[in-house]
């Protein structure tokens, strides 16, 4: 621009004027040096001409911002030891922030993968007793005619085969409702989308490409998907995916990892039978979730009143699908925010302290500074430009960390948290991290750059370097700073060791037990076509069990179907009583050495053998307890019912109980014991076969022999897992994990802060008190107590920090406690311990300086003044 | 003003210089030292400008487009700025100086009552 190039000659315009100026006087007839004088009397200061001609192109305040800017960075470089660890404090910091704030932005900010995200809601029907969450296919009919809802869409998600052109690959299959394409906005990449009504097919884009080598051929093909035959409609794009919640089975595997969708249609069935699944609902744009819920509760009421009898669940359940996604994630998400923002919080108490240091150090300056006419205003926000600088470069490094502590939490436990692996940083983080640090700076900032508002630049000069007043109050507002930290760091410890000691008690395992040499082989059986029932299905089972048995390295081999139902009991010889109030249990069918291979052990009776005559049943003791209260089970025979809410199934028989074993967490860890029922895989049908071997040795080495053993028997059948006990077991417990290591890195970085700010505290005051040290040295005083008198100082600002910790402490853990697992959110012992590490890393922290004091000698402490 | 009694010149008014610039460049395009020497020239060096204030003054006019400058050569071979009065800065000379003559009229109303 022509006018700012106007400004950039303005030295040489200056010049010309003078010249010309100064040719006029000679011509008048002065000498050169007195023309000159002449001119520059009357042009007056260059200097301020200079600034006011640049003011009215540049405000005059970032001019000035920008001298401050370029003041800060010569002040920063002239210290590099200092800005070095104010940075990294920082980078610390906001790293971690900016890091766990992108978790919480992908999990709980960021809305799931619809077309109308805000307007999705988590539709099922609930039970208290039976914590699975499903809606029935006559929830669904019924619910189809609800005005308030624009989209209803009934789901299923699991396991499953796709065979179609010469090839057979295990996929994740999704069986979806009409409405789905529409609510997902799915637009096929290659092909159309399923007709309704039609049994048709979409493949995922990874998928498609993975097992058809993206092959457009396979368009049109017919398919079978899990045992029903299909054709494949389309493909999707390869950015498509679908947010929706998949059942606890398949909870590890994450949100939205769908390889097949298969297009459903949800009919009523025939003789009372019920499908379950899982459903979602779009709202009407303008109609809010409450009016949804109350149109469904009447819809729910009509048709309770139309079919009396059939069970019915108690609690209709209508949630936004956000809320839904994440889940119980929201708890521990929200501790850790605040508790990484309480170690930003103690690392800029950190550096607040050093920056109140080094404004005792800078009094000098700033005393000359103020002295030529500096304003205080001008003076503190030179500190503020400085503390701003500082928290910008922290920032910067800090998101390098943060780049790397997401990628760590990624890799190392991806299926803690619902989708975690979409956690980024974006320009949201970015701002985030951007705004953290200004915040940041002003934290610590403002408290050192007030400092100087009543710095009396007389005092200061007439002092000399040494004798200058000690800056007492400062060195208060430092202690105090050191206690906050403490404080902080306390709660925060207390924070991670509830949640460690939680884990531990999780943990403990009881005797027999041990599912780091048990190995389990997950099969999803598919019928192929095949007819005759259940007879083979056990065929494959004996087989199977068969072939695992004699493989060295083998100890025992079992069967179990998966855990995952519940059935409701019928007692022989009880009266009758409601449907409702009839105990359940988990139900699973085992084989003879399933208790020996999962190490469960038995308190009475027997458990199931492999040639019972008739049906038998083994309870664990949960189920003893809350069906037979003081009774003894053994003897008493039951009939097991359908799912849960079901009238007893036709023709099942009643079986007895044989056994009681101990209650075995053996696949949820951190869940109390339910009540659990065994019966023996002849005599009961199995679904999904867990095959378990219990190992001598090293199970993983053992895992592709038995795999492939297991390929052998039938190559129809998916196995889908092959993994140890231990491993699916710490799987069950990951967000737990997740938030164990996270709180624990959080509470020793608050730890190693605190450590160094009341070191450095401490190690500041000795310094300065070094002369008076001497004099107390010359007058007599042992080394032993100048140690006693460094310590007792710095021990009474810790204790300080310790008892306002604990106070806060125990009002904050209490928000915890739905984390916590036979722990209370006081726990004596944890405090108690956190408190001695505390105490210790203070005693630690203050002994250095204090043995430094007691070296002092007395002749060079007196003389160096 | 100038209250000292000895010097008969006085001190411009505040923001009176940017509408003596004006002036001076109705007679046509001028460097920075002309304008300054047509100032104290045609006040009979009564006023007294400190020199530098011209530059700020001169960059505000740019800044509202009253005046604008060409690159040319003084009469002794020298390269200068010459600014020159523009076609709003002309209008905007007619605005001042009847504000101008209004004020003074009044002023000297109030302090030499007829």
């Amino acid at each position: 621009m022509k006018r700012r190039r106007h400004l950039d000659a303005l030295d040489d315009d200056i010049r010309d004027h003078l010249e010309r100026e100064i040719q006029d006087h000679i011509d008048r007839g002065l000498s050169p040096a007195d023309a000159r004088a002449a001119a520059l009397g009357k042009f007056g200061s260059i200097a301020l001409v200079k600034e006011d001609t640049r003011a009215v192109w540049i405000p005059i305040w970032i001019d000035q911002l920008w001298q401050d800017v370029r003041y800060a960075l010569r002040m920063l470089r002239r210290s590099p030891g200092f800005s070095a660890v104010v940075v990294l404090t920082l980078a610390i910091g906001i790293g971690l922030n900016t890091a766990v704030f992108s978790v919480v932005d992908a999990v709980l900010l960021r809305p799931p993968a619809f077309a109308h995200p805000e307007r999705v809601l988590w539709l099922t029907t609930l039970d208290p007793r039976i914590k699975d969450e499903f809606i029935t296919s006559h929830d669904f009919q019924a619910w189809r005619e609800a005005t308030s809802l624009e989209r209803l869409v009934a789901y299923d998600e699991f396991d499953g085969r796709l065979t179609a052109a010469g090839t057979s690959a295990p996929a994740r299959v999704a069986t979806v409702s009409d409405d789905f394409w529409e609510m997902a906005a799915a637009r096929p990449a290659l092909g159309r989308l399923p007709v309704p009504g039609q049994s048709e097919t979409l493949l995922s884009h990874a998928f498609f490409e993975r097992w058809f080598g993206g092959n457009p051929e396979v368009v049109g093909k017919p398919a079978v998907v899990a045992g029903h035959e299909t054709t494949i409609a389309g493909v999707l794009p390869a950015g498509f995916r679908a947010d929706l919640v998949p059942p606890p089975s398949a909870a590890t595997r994450g949100i939205g990892a769908i390889d097949v969708y298969r297009g459903i249609v949800v009919r009523p069935l025939p003789n009372g039978m019920i499908q379950l699944f899982r459903a979602v609902g779009q709202l009407k744009p303008g109609i809010s979730v409450e009016t949804a819920r109350a149109e469904l509760e009447t819809l729910r009421a009509r048709w309770a009143r139309a079919n009396p009898g059939v069970p019915f669940r108690p609690t209709l359940q209508v949630v936004p699908l956000m809320d839904k996604l994440a889940g119980g994630a929201r708890a521990a998400l929200m501790i850790l925010l605040a508790a990484v923002a309480l170690v930003l919080l103690v690392g800029c108490a950190n550096i607040a302290s050093l920056l109140l240091a080094r404004a005792s150090a800078r009094q000098k300056e700033i005393a000359i500074r103020t002295a030529l006419g500096a304003g205080r205003g001008r003076m503190v926000r030179q500190f503020l430009v400085e503390s701003l600088i500082l928290a910008l470069a922290g920032g910067s490094v800090g998101l390098v960390i943060a780049r790397g502590s997401l990628q760590m939490m990624v890799r190392l436990i991806p299926q803690a948290v619902p989708r975690l692996t979409e956690a980024a940083l974006d320009g949201r983080v970015l701002a985030f991290a951007l705004g953290v640090s200004a915040l940041t700076a002003l934290t610590f900032g403002v408290g050192p750059a007030l400092s100087f508002w009543n710095a009396n630049p007389n005092d200061a000069l007439k002092g000399g370097s040494r004798t200058v007043s000690p800056a007492a109050g400062r060195l208060r507002a430092r202690a105090a700073l050191v206690m906050a930290e403490l404080a902080l760091t306390l709660v925060l410890l207390c924070g991670a060791g509830l949640l460690v000691k939680s884990l531990w008690r999780i943990t403990a395992r009881p005797a027999g037990f041990d599912p780091a040499h048990t190995l389990t082989v997950t099969v999803q059986y598919d019928t192929g076509g095949r007819q005759g029932g259940e007879e083979p299905r056990r065929a494959y089972i004996n087989e199977v069990l068969g072939r695992i048995r004699p493989t060295a390295g083998v100890e025992a081999v079992g069967m179990s179907t998966n855990a995952g139902g519940r059935m409701r009991l019928f007692i022989e010889g009880r009266p009758a009583s409601p449907t409702q109030d009839r105990p359940t249990a988990l139900h699973s069918s085992v084989s003879a050495d399933y208790a020996k291979a999962i190490g469960m052990r038995i308190v009475a009776g027997r458990w199931v053998t492999d040639a019972e005559s008739e049906p038998v049943f083994v309870l664990n003791e949960s189920l003893a307890r809350g069906a037979f209260p003081g009774e003894d089970p053994i003897g008493k025979r039951i009939q097991t019912g359908g799912p849960p809410g079901a009238t007893a199934a036709a023709g099942a028989t009643f079986g007895t109980v044989v056994g009681v074993v101990a209650d075995l967490k053996y696949t949820k860890l951190d869940a109390s014991p339910e009540p659990e029922i065994f019966a023996d895989y002849r005599h009961a049908s199995p679904f999904t076969i867990n095959f378990i071997v219990r190992t001598t040795g090293n199970p993983l080495a053992l895992a592709p022999p038995i795999r492939a053993l297991v390929a052998g028997v039938d190559k129809v059948q998916t196995i889908s897992d092959t993994r140890t006990v231990e491993a699916a077991l710490t799987d069950s417990i990951a967000p737990r994990r997740f938030t164990v290591f996270l709180l624990g890195v959080f509470a020793a970085t608050a730890l190693l802060l605190a450590l160094i700010g009341i070191y450095g505290v401490i190690a500041y005051s000795v310094a300065q008190r070094t002369q008076e040290i001497g004099v107390r040295m010359a007058l007599g005083a042992e080394r032993r107590a100048v140690v006693l008198m460094v310590v007792r100082q710095g021990m009474s600002i810790a204790i300080a920090g310790l008892v306002l910790g604990v106070a806060a402490a125990l009002a904050l853990t209490r928000v915890m406690t739905g984390l916590l697992y036979e722990v209370t959110p006081t726990d004596p012992s944890t405090f108690a311990a956190v408190i001695g590490v505390l105490a210790a890393t203070a005693l630690a922290a203050c002994c250095g300086p204090a043995f430094k004091a007691a070296r002092v000698d007395p002749l060079v402490a007196l003389r160096c003044e | 003003m100038s209250t000292r009694s000895g010097d008969p010149r006085v001190e411009l008014l505040q923001g009176t210089l940017d509408v003596l610039i004006l002036r001076i460049l109705r007679f046509g395009p001028a460097h920075g030292h002309e304008i300054i020497k047509a100032i104290e020239r045609s006040s009979d060096d009564v006023l007294r400008v400190e020199q530098g204030s011209l530059y700020p003054a001169l960059h505000r006019l740019i800044k509202r487009g009253w005046i604008d400058f060409d690159h040319g050569t003084s009469e002794n071979n020298r390269r200068a700025k010459y600014y020159r009065l523009t076609r709003k800065g002309r209008r905007q000379l007619d605005v001042e100086t009847t504000k101008w003559e209004t004020l003074a009229r009044a002023i000297t109303r109030v302090l030499r009552p007829a």
